[in-house]
C-alpha cells in the first residue's frame, strides 16, 4: 500500500514540475539553515564522556578574599581552580575511584638536530588517573603506572602528531623524548583525539585544543613548573620563587574525581566540607563555607562553554524552519482543492477516507525527504564554510546523529505542512462535486 | 467601505487566514530578534580600543639557549632585539609589554585608592619602551614614562602608574587624579598616578574593559619577552615578514610566534562575525518567504472565488472596489499578525535573554519591524488582487 501510495505520489509531483520543485526547495532551504545551526551547536554541546560524564566531577573551594567574591559583581562566585596545597590535600582522600589534579605548561621539545629546531609546545602535567578517567586513546603502549606518579619517574605521553613529527608515526613507546634538559621515556602514543571542546580544562572556553604531551604532575615541585593557562590571586606570596607560589592562595590547578556512585558523591562532598571547615580553624577561607563538587555536563552548562550566540542561532534556526513550512500550507492546499474532482472518483469508486488522507501525506512526506536530503546536502557545505570561524576546523561537521535528527526534522515539515491540506481533500464530500460535474 | 462583509467571507476560509496571521507573526518575530542580535554584535565590534589597531604587530619569543638564564644576558638581548626592530623600514614604535589587545583577556588585579570606599578591580600591564606612542595613544594628562621612573634592581615595585581616564572617572569623578596613589588590594606597593590616557578599551571577561593601570617595567623575564610594535599605515605586511630573521639573527636560541593585532581581533569576533552573516541571510530569505506565502495563498483565494467576483461585478461592484476588497482582507490578516507577532517577538526575546545573555528588545525595532512587514505584505496582495479585479462580470452568467 505505502509503495503504491508512493507511485500516486511520484506521478502527481511529476505533472507540475515548477510547483514541486518550489516545495522542495521551501523544505530544503528550511532544513539546511536549521540543520547547520542546530549541528553547529551539539558539535560542543554533546557529551564528551558519553554514558560516564555524570561521574566524573569537577571540584571548587572558595578559598577568596574575606572582603570581596571573587567575581566582585557576584557574591556567590567563587574561583573556577583550586591552589597546589589544596590539591595536595584533596588528593588524600581515597573515596574517588580516580583523581587528578592538572594544569598546563610550556616547554621546549629538543628534536634530533636532523630532525628539525627545537620548538615550544604545550604540555599537561597529569596523574596517570586522568588518561582513564578522561577515556584518552591509545595507539601504542598506555597511561604510565602509579609508581611513576608518586616518584615522579621521567616518563611522557605523546600524541599522535608529536609521534609523527618525532619519530616519523612509528611505536615509539620506549623511546625518549629530550625536554629542556632532561630526556623522558614514551610510555604511551594517544591515537588521533580530537574533542571539539577541551573538556578536562574548561577556564580558557572554546578556543584551546588538547596539549600534545603529558607529565607526571609530581614534577611540579622539582622542576618548578609554572603554569602557563589561567593563573588567578588576590593575596600576596610569603616570600619568592616558586616555594611561595605553591603555598599561596593563587588558584591555578583543575581537579578532577570520578565518583560513580550517589553515596560516594555524597561522602565525597562531606569530605570537602570537612577539610574547608578544618582549615578555617588554621585561619584560611575565611569566606562562608562554599565548595562546589560538579559533574562534568553541569560545569559545561554553568560556564556556557557554547556561546550564547550560537544557541541563539540554533532556536532562531528552528523557527525559520517552522516559517519554510507554513508557506507551504498554502501552496498544498491550492495543490490539492485543484485535484478535489478526481479525488470525488475515487472516492466514489471505493477509496476510504483514510486512504486518500494517507496518499496525500506521502506525498508531502516524499517532499519532506527530498527536501531534507538537499537541505543536508547544503548544510555540509555551510558547516564547512562556518568551521573556518572555529579554533578546531575538523570537528565543525554532520555527524550521524546529526543527519538522523535532520531526517526527523524533514519529515516533521513535510507533515506539519501536508497535514491540513491532505485533511481538506479528503473531508471533500464526493457526490456534491460529482453532481456538479 | 463596509468591513462587516468582508469578516464575514473570511469565516469561511478561518484555516487559511490563521496560517497567515502566523506566519506574519513568526516572521515579525524572528527578524526584529534578528535584528537585535545583529546589532547588539555590531555594537561590540563598533566599540574602538582607542589603538592603531590596523598597524600594530605582536611578535613574542621563548629562549632555549642557556645564555638567556643569566638576567644581564636577557637584559642585553632586549636592548638588541629592539635595536633590531626599530631599524626595520616602516617601523614607527616598539615596546616591550605583556599587554595584547583584543585577545579577550589579559592581567588584572584589585586595587584600593583613597576617596574611593570599596576595592576595585582594574588591568595591570607593566611595559617599556614607547608604550603609548606604539598603541598609538596620547598622554592627555600629566607626563609620560621616562627612563628612571623603571627601578634598576628586578624585585624593586614601581612607584608610579599612567591610568585610563574611565578609571580616573570611576575613582575621583572630575576631581584632578593627578598626584593620586593607587595601591594594591592589601595596601601595599603604592603608586601615584602620573598621566592620564582618554582611550582604552580591552575586551576582559569581569565587566573591567575600560579601566586600565600602566606601569614602567620589565615586562619580560628569563622565559621570554613580548614586543608590541606599531608600524607606517600598510606596511604591516613586509615588516612581519622582515621580523623574525631579524631577530633570529641578534640570537637563534629562540623561537617565535608572530600575529598581528587585526588577526587577533578578527579571531576574537569570530563567533559575532558568524551570527551577524548567519541573522542577515535568514532575514532576507525570510522575509521574501512570507512576501511568496501571501502571493500564493491570496491567488488561492483569488482563484477559488472568480465565481464570487464575477457575480459582485456583475452586479455593480467596479474593479476598484474587488481590488479594495482584496487589499482590506489583507491589511485585516497582516494586522492581526503583527499584532499577534509583537508578542511574539518580546515572547522570543524573553526566552533568548532569559537563557542566553542577548540584549533586551528596543521598542524602535519592532515599531521597524511593524511598518515594513505592514508594507511588505500589502505589496505581496497586490499582483493577486489586480488578478481579482480583472475578472470579467461575464464569468458569473457562466455555469462551471
Amino acid at each position: 500500500m505505502l509503495l503504491y501510495n508512493v507511485k500516486i505520489a511520484l506521478k502527481s509531483l511529476r505533472r507540475n514540475p515548477v510547483l514541486t520543485a518550489l516545495l522542495i526547495s521551501a523544505i530544503a532551504l528550511g532544513i539546511c539553515v536549521s540543520t547547520t545551526f542546530i549541528a553547529l551547536r551539539h558539535v560542543f554541546e554533546k557529551d564528551p564522556l558519553p554514558g560516564r560524564s555524570g561521574q566524573v566531577f569537577n571540584v571548587r573551594l572558595d578559598n577568596w578574599d574575606p572582603q570581596r567574591a571573587y567575581n566582585a559583581e557576584d557574591p556567590n562566585s567563587l574561583p573556577s581552580m583550586i591552589s597546589y596545597r589544596d590539591m595536595r590535600a584533596l588528593m588524600k582522600s581515597d573515596i574517588p575511584t580516580r583523581q587528578t589534579g592538572t594544569f598546563r605548561a610550556s616547554y621546549f621539545i629538543h628534536p634530533d638536530p636532523k630532525a628539525g629546531r627545537p620548538y615550544a609546545e604545550d604540555i599537561r602535567l597529569v596523574f596517570t588517573d586522568f588518561f582513564t578517567m578522561f577515556a584518552v586513546p591509545f595507539q601504542y603502549g598506555g597511561p604510565w603506572d602509579k609508581a611513576a606518579d608518586s616518584k615522579p619517574e621521567q616518563v611522557i605521553v605523546i600524541d599522535h602528531a608529536t609521534n609523527e613529527k618525532l619519530f616519523g608515526g612509528t611505536n615509539s613507546v620506549g623511546k625518549t623524548v629530550r625536554m629542556e634538559d632532561r630526556n623522558y621515556k614514551v610510555v604511551g602514543v594517544i591515537a588521533p583525539w580530537n574533542p571539539p571542546v577541551r573538556f578536562y580544562d574548561l577556564t580558557q572556553g572554546l578556543g584551546p585544543r588538547v596539549e600534545p604531551i603529558y607529565m607526571p604532575f609530581n614534577f611540579t615541585e622539582p622542576l618548578e613548573i609554572y603554569t602557563n593557562g589561567n593563573s588567578d590571586g588576590w593575596k600576596g606570596f610569603d616570600g619568592d620563587g616558586h616555594a611561595a607560589y605553591i603555598n599561596s592562595e593563587s588558584v591555578w590547578i583543575q581537579f578532577w574525581a570520578e565518583l560513580p556512585t550517589p553515596e560516594k558523591q555524597q561522602a565525597y562532598r562531606e569530605f570537602v566540607n570537612n577539610y574547608v571547615r578544618d582549615q578555617k580553624k588554621l585561619g584560611r577561607f575565611q569566606r562562608p563555607l562554599h565548595t562546589e563538587v560538579t559533574s562534568l555536563p553541569d560545569l559545561m552548562n554553568e560556564l556556557q562553554i557554547v556561546p550564547p550566540a550560537i544557541r541563539s542561532l540554533s532556536i532562531v534556526s528552528m523557527l525559520f524552519l517552522v516559517v519554510c513550512s507554513l508557506n507551504l500550507v498554502g501552496l498544498l492546499l491550492g495543490k490539492f482543492l485543484a485535484r478535489v474532482p478526481e479525488v470525488s472518483v475515487r472516492r466514489a469508486l471505493g477509496a476510504s477516507r483514510w486512504q486518500v488522507f494517507w496518499q496525500h501525506v506521502v506525498e508531502c512526506e516524499l517532499v519532506g525527504i527530498a527536501g531534507g536530503i538537499i537541505g543536508m546536502l547544503l548544510s555540509i557545505g555551510m558547516l564547512s564554510m562556518i568551521a573556518k570561524f572555529a579554533p578546531n576546523p575538523e570537528v565543525v561537521r554532520l555527524d550521524p546523529e546529526m543527519v538522523l535528527v535532520s531526517l526527523f526534522l524533514s519529515l516533521g515539515a513535510g507533515l506539519l505542512a501536508g497535514i491540513y491540506p491532505s485533511w481538506r481533500v479528503c473531508s471533500v464530500a464526493p457526490a456534491m462535486q460529482l453532481k456538479v460535474q | 467601505m463596509p468591513i462587516g462583509p468582508i469578516i464575514r467571507a473570511m469565516r469561511h476560509n478561518r484555516m487559511r487566514f490563521a496560517l497567515i496571521i502566523f506566519e506574519i507573526a513568526l516572521t515579525l518575530a524572528i527578524v526584529t530578534n534578528a535584528v537585535n542580535m545583529i546589532l547588539h554584535e555590531r555594537g561590540l565590534m563598533q566599540q574602538k580600543s582607542g589603538f592603531d589597531d590596523e598597524n600594530l604587530i605582536a611578535i613574542s619569543y621563548q629562549p632555549f639557549g642557556a645564555e638567556f638564564r643569566e638576567e644581564s644576558y636577557t637584559e642585553g638581548s632586549i636592548q638588541a632585539d629592539m635595536r633590531a626592530i626599530r631599524a626595520i623600514p616602516g617601523v614607527k614604535a616598539v615596546s616591550v609589554t605583556r599587554f595584547l589587545p583584543w585577545q579577550g583577556g589579559g592581567s588584572s588585579g584589585t586595587w584600593k585608592t583613597e576617596g574611593y570606599g570599596d576595592k576595585f578591580q582594574a588591568q595591570l600591564y607593566a611595559a617599556r619602551g614607547e608604550i603609548f606612542p606604539t598603541l598609538g595613544l596620547k598622554v592627555a594628562q600629566g607626563r609620560g614614562f621616562v627612563e628612571n621612573d623603571t627601578p634598576a634592581e628586578t624585585n624593586v615595585p614601581t612607584r608610579v602608574t599612567i591610568i585610563s581616564r574611565a578609571l580616573a572617572k570611576k575613582l575621583w569623578g572630575d576631581a584632578n587624579p593627578i598626584g593620586r596613589v593607587i595601591t594594591s588590594g592589601d595596601g601595599e606597593s603604592p603608586r601615584t598616578v602620573i598621566g592620564i590616557i582618554d582611550e582604552f578599551y580591552n575586551p576582559y571577561s569581569w565587566n573591567i574593559g575600560e579601566f586600565v593601570l600602566f606601569t614602567p617595567g620589565r615586562a619580560y623575564d628569563t622565559g621570554g619577552a613580548r614586543f608590541l610594535l606599531r608600524t607606517e599605515p600598510g606596511a604591516v605586511k613586509s615588516v612581519v615578514s622582515q621580523l623574525e630573521p631579524r631577530l633570529l639573527a641578534v640570537n637563534p636560541h629562540r623561537v617565535f610566534q608572530t600575529q598581528t593585532i587585526a588577526e587577533i581581533k578578527d579571531r576574537f569576533f569570530s563567533a559575532g562575525t558568524l551570527v551577524i552573516r548567519a541573522m542577515t541571510g535568514i532575514i532576507i530569505v525570510l522575509v521574501f518567504i512570507t512576501a511568496l506565502g501571501i502571493v500564493g495563498i491570496t491567488s488561492l483565494a483569488v482563484s477559488e472565488r472568480t465565481k464570487q467576483i464575477g457575480t459582485r461585478r456583475a452586479l455593480g461592484a467596479t474593479k476598484g472596489d474587488i481590488l479594495k476588497h482584496f487589499l482590506a482582507e489583507n491589511w485585516i490578516v497582516t494586522t492581526a499578525g503583527l499584532i499577534l507577532g509583537i508578542f511574539a517577538t518580546y515572547g522570543l526575546n524573553f526566552m533568548l535573554v532569559s537563557q542566553l545573555t542577548d540584549t533586551k528588545m528596543p521598542w524602535y525595532l519592532v515599531v521597524i519591524g511593524v511598518v515594513l512587514l505592514w508594507l511588505n505584505g500589502l505589496v505581496a496582495t497586490i499582483p493577486p488582487a489586480l488578478r481579482a479585479a480583472s475578472v470579467s462580470p461575464a464569468i458569473a452568467t457562466r455555469s462551471v
